[in-house]
């Protein structure tokens, strides 16, 4: 009997303990945080806060990462303010990425309304709208309830993915889009300079603006010692596990040789052949096994064997990891790289970082006449999912889900999200942009940890990508953009580890696609692309 | 058998000696309809959560589902575009090499195990608990933990392989890597099964037996050939079909250690039904494909009891 009370007893302690560790662990925030929440929350507009709101209660489903992690993070360091500010509260529902389809969609597609707000990605679109599924937040934009956020300040290719048409549908939080990050240190190091050019037989590209670029670096780099740690480095760092993430990646490399400028006077104009990605939005052919692709492809494989071969098994946080680690000289992703390589705990590169807007290319693929332009192109990406809250139409308090939703939207909490890396909230707005041609000043960012020149570097390139490049990449907002990309990752990964060359990946996905688009209907989603990427048949 | 139906006959006759003529047929009508009673909730059971999602999956096989909505009738298009699926094809081939490396692997192991143990020896118990351990792991948990073991970048198994003078195995990255690795975990979560089944046969079987054996021969070969083998084959028919069984239905671990890649070179079927299903809510195609796993799992199951009863009855 004794050894059974002992176990009890010692049970009791561990579960007590874990308890108490857990709770510290969320609470978790530093003093510096507190106080810039607070300056943060008093700064923010907060409406009028309808009085009938107290005691009511929200669901908001979100991506599970914990009470630290990025997306959902925000959500539970935010609870007690949005308490104090309407007396309501609400619950939050972590999901885990990959079912995130499966349970956000069982819920609208049953009417069941268990979630009255989705943190989403930008990729659900096309079924929330084919399907009626989502309220647009232009119905409470102007209501004098609601705080007051800035559609505006968002730069253009976000803001696209916030609009359906000329219509509001989500609300500001996350900014993504994908940039090249590389060592600053290394590149800018007379030594390897002057190898690199006794090697290549010319100057290092620092920083690198085309893909051939990238090529040559990170072909230069692999297999040497540059971190002086004893053992070969890598050039670049990426990631291909099926499921990973890896093909967002490819989506930014490609865009460049299969995106092509419109004639006349705007480049950016999205014509039948030109400023497309996804498909011909006459036909809802897939654009995917064009030459353009090919050569992208081609590029990709290239650029992979210049790194780890171990990365065709990692997922996101083992890529970044290498770089961080300080075994990678490059790699390109979204921003969570540059917030990630200030904390000590994760990086070695703090006051090393070096960030540029995602390369070019030296030629790109003219869908019109079908010939290759021997030119250089440069198009920006929103790749990624832009995590944001849209309201379920099933929501019981749409105007207490729209006033919570507005508020995170505020210049004043939205910017504390971004400069606080931890969110995984990226920058994307005016009042993140560093000052002349932004509001933001770099103190705000070495004020949470950022070293000065990786955060003037990191934001910047940003900016100039999304505010200076000529020409943007659409997005895929259709119905059954979810099951597309699967398709698109698991025939990468299939060309990427040599299980069938880069065309025949490329052929598979093209039939696929189609196949999809037979399946949801092609008029129907030849209407709905047309309206998601701005294209008006003339 | 013979003893058990004794005692039920023993029970139910009992109350009928207690009447007689038109008595005891009241009696035995009455008792008909309360052992009816009883097995009404079963029936219940059985039409709701078996049949009725049977039916219902099967007339889902034969319609055209969008966003979870029948929307209307697709005959046996969604059965004919399995034929025409290279990726179907390539699920199954690897379903097919999962339950035939793994099956054979963990009986193959489960039984030397399980020949091992089968004698007094000091700490027997302890050695036993721990090798049924993984047996009582979430397939889910053991995926997650091949991650971290197959890391290719100074993952433990490498680390060990690279003391050993090998060089570095690409475990995740590469298909047939990729598809060892499955088949490890799965061999290493299931030998238990068959050895705690198989262990529970050999201790099943007389030492009478074997003592009378060992007058005829003193090679334990010819002992485990003639004697245990044949003695022991009805519960390794057993672990066999369960395995089996099971095998096919694999869908946690590649899902947790591979995500079914490189490309789709260790998608189960089930992960693809999963996949086509809940996540592309295609449930015609997943449901036909379901029905074509089913229509497998008989067929293995019906040869199975044929054989047992030829053998045993």
């Amino acid at each position: 009997m004794e050894w059974r009370r002992l176990s009890v007893v010692l049970l009791s302690v561990v579960f007590v303990l874990g308890f108490v560790f857990g709770a510290l662990a969320q609470e978790g925030a530093s003093e510096l945080e507190i106080q810039t929440a607070n300056a943060a929350f008093e700064a923010a507009d907060k409406g009028n806060p309808d009085p009938a709101w107290k005691g009511q209660k929200l669901t908001i489903a979100v991506y599970s990462a914990g009470p630290r992690g990025a997306i959902s993070g925000p959500l539970y360091f935010w609870r007690p303010y949005f308490e104090k500010l309407t007396g309501a509260t609400y619950d939050i529902v972590e999901i885990p990425f990959g079912e995130l389809r499966e349970k956000i969609f069982t819920d609208l597609m049953t009417g069941t309304g268990t979630y009255d707000i989705i943190v989403g990605p930008s990729w659900f679109y096309g079924d929330y709208i084919m399907n009626d599924w989502i309220v647009p937040a232009q119905e409470f934009f102007n209501d004098p309830r609601m705080p007051k956020w800035e559609p505006e300040s968002i730069a253009l290719p976000v803001r696209e993915l916030y609009m359906w048409g000329d219509k509001l549908v989500g609300f500001n939080n996350d900014h993504d889009g994908q940039v090249i990050y590389y060592r600053r240190d290394i590149l800018s190091d007379p030594k390897w300079q002057e190898e690199f050019k006794k090697e290549k037989g010319k100057d290092m590209p620092t920083p690198p603006w085309t893909w051939e670029e990238v090529y040559e670096i990170c072909d230069f780099f692999n297999g040497k010692d540059w971190n002086g740690d004893g053992e070969p480095d890598y050039g670049i760092s990426m990631h291909l596990k099926v499921g990973g993430q890896g093909f967002f990646h490819f989506m930014a490399l490609s865009a460049p040789y299969v995106v092509s400028p419109a004639p006349g006077d705007d480049p950016a104009k999205v014509t039948r052949y030109h400023n497309v990605y996804w498909f011909d939005p006459e036909t809802m052919e897939p654009l995917v096994n064009t030459p353009g692709f090919v050569e992208a492809l081609n590029m990709l494989i290239k650029l992979s064997k210049t790194g780890p071969s171990a990365m065709f098994g990692w997922s996101l946080g083992e890529a970044w990891d290498a770089f961080l680690r300080g075994k990678a000289v490059m790699c390109w992703s979204w921003g969570d790289v540059g917030s990630l390589a200030q904390l000590p705990d994760r990086s070695v590169i703090q006051g090393k970082l070096g960030v540029a807007p995602i390369p070019g290319s030296d030629k790109y693929y003219d869908l019109e006449t079908q010939q290759w332009v021997n030119k250089k192109n440069f198009v920006a990406n929103t790749v990624g999912a832009s995590w944001h809250g849209v309201i379920s139409k099933y929501c019981k308090n749409k105007e207490l889900a729209a006033y919570f939703l507005s508020w995170q939207a505020t210049p004043q909490i939205n910017h504390w999200n971004v400069v606080w890396g931890w969110t995984g909230v990226d920058p994307g707005t005016s009042y993140d942009f560093l000052q002349p041609s932004g509001k933001a000043t770099i103190e705000e960012y070495v004020a949470t940890g950022y070293d000065a020149e990786d955060a003037r570097q990191f934001v910047t390139a940003y900016e100039e990508m999304w505010t200076k490049y000529p020409l943007r990449q659409t997005y895929l907002r259709i119905p059954g953009t979810p099951e597309m990309w699967e398709v698109y990752d698991i025939h990468l990964s299939e060309a990427v580890t040599g299980q069938v060359s880069p065309e025949e990946a490329l052929n598979r996905i093209a039939e696929e696609w189609k196949a999809i688009v037979e399946r949801y209907g092609k008029d129907t989603l030849k209407k709905i692309y047309q309206e998601a990427i701005g294209y008006k048949p003339e | 058998m013979s003893k058990a139906k004794e005692g039920e006959g023993t029970r139910a006759s009992l109350p009928l000696l207690l009447c007689s003529g038109k008595g005891e047929w009241k009696m035995r009508r009455r008792l008909r309809e309360k052992g009816n009673a009883f097995v009404i909730p079963a029936i219940f059971w059985v039409l709701t959560f078996t049949i009725f999602p049977l039916v219902y999956s099967f007339r889902v096989s034969l319609s055209k589902v969008l966003y979870g909505k029948l929307v209307g009738f697709a005959g046996a298009s969604n059965y004919l575009r399995m034929f025409g699926d290279y990726r179907f094809w390539g699920t199954l081939r690897f379903t097919l090499v999962l339950v035939l490396i793994s099956v054979c692997a963990t009986t193959a192991i489960g039984l030397g195990l399980a020949i091992v143990f089968n004698r007094k020896m000091k700490g027997l118990r302890a050695f036993r608990s721990i090798l049924t351990m993984p047996l009582f792991t979430a397939p889910v948990a053991l995926g997650y933990l091949g991650v971290m073991m197959f890391y290719e970048e100074n993952g433990p198994i490498n680390v060990l392989l690279k003391y050993l003078g090998m060089g570095k195995v690409p475990w995740l990255s590469h298909p047939l890597w990729a598809t060892l690795a499955i088949c490890l975990v799965d061999i290493w979560q299931w030998t238990p099964f068959a050895f705690i089944i198989l262990l529970a046969g050999l201790q099943s079987i007389s030492d009478e037996i074997y003592e009378a054996a060992v007058i005829d021969t003193s090679s334990g070969w010819a002992v485990f050939r003639y004697i245990t083998l044949p003695l022991l084959s009805p519960v390794l028919g057993t672990v066999i079909m369960l395995r089996m069984v099971d095998a096919f239905k694999a869908f946690d671990i590649p899902f947790s250690l591979t995500s079914g890649g490189p490309g789709t070179a260790t998608r189960t079927l089930t992960f693809y039904i999963y996949t086509q299903g809940l996540r592309n809510f295609d449930l015609g195609y997943a449901s036909a494909m379901a029905y074509f796993l089913l229509a497998i799992t008989m067929v293995i199951g019906l040869l199975f009891f044929r054989r047992y009863r030829e053998l045993y009855e």
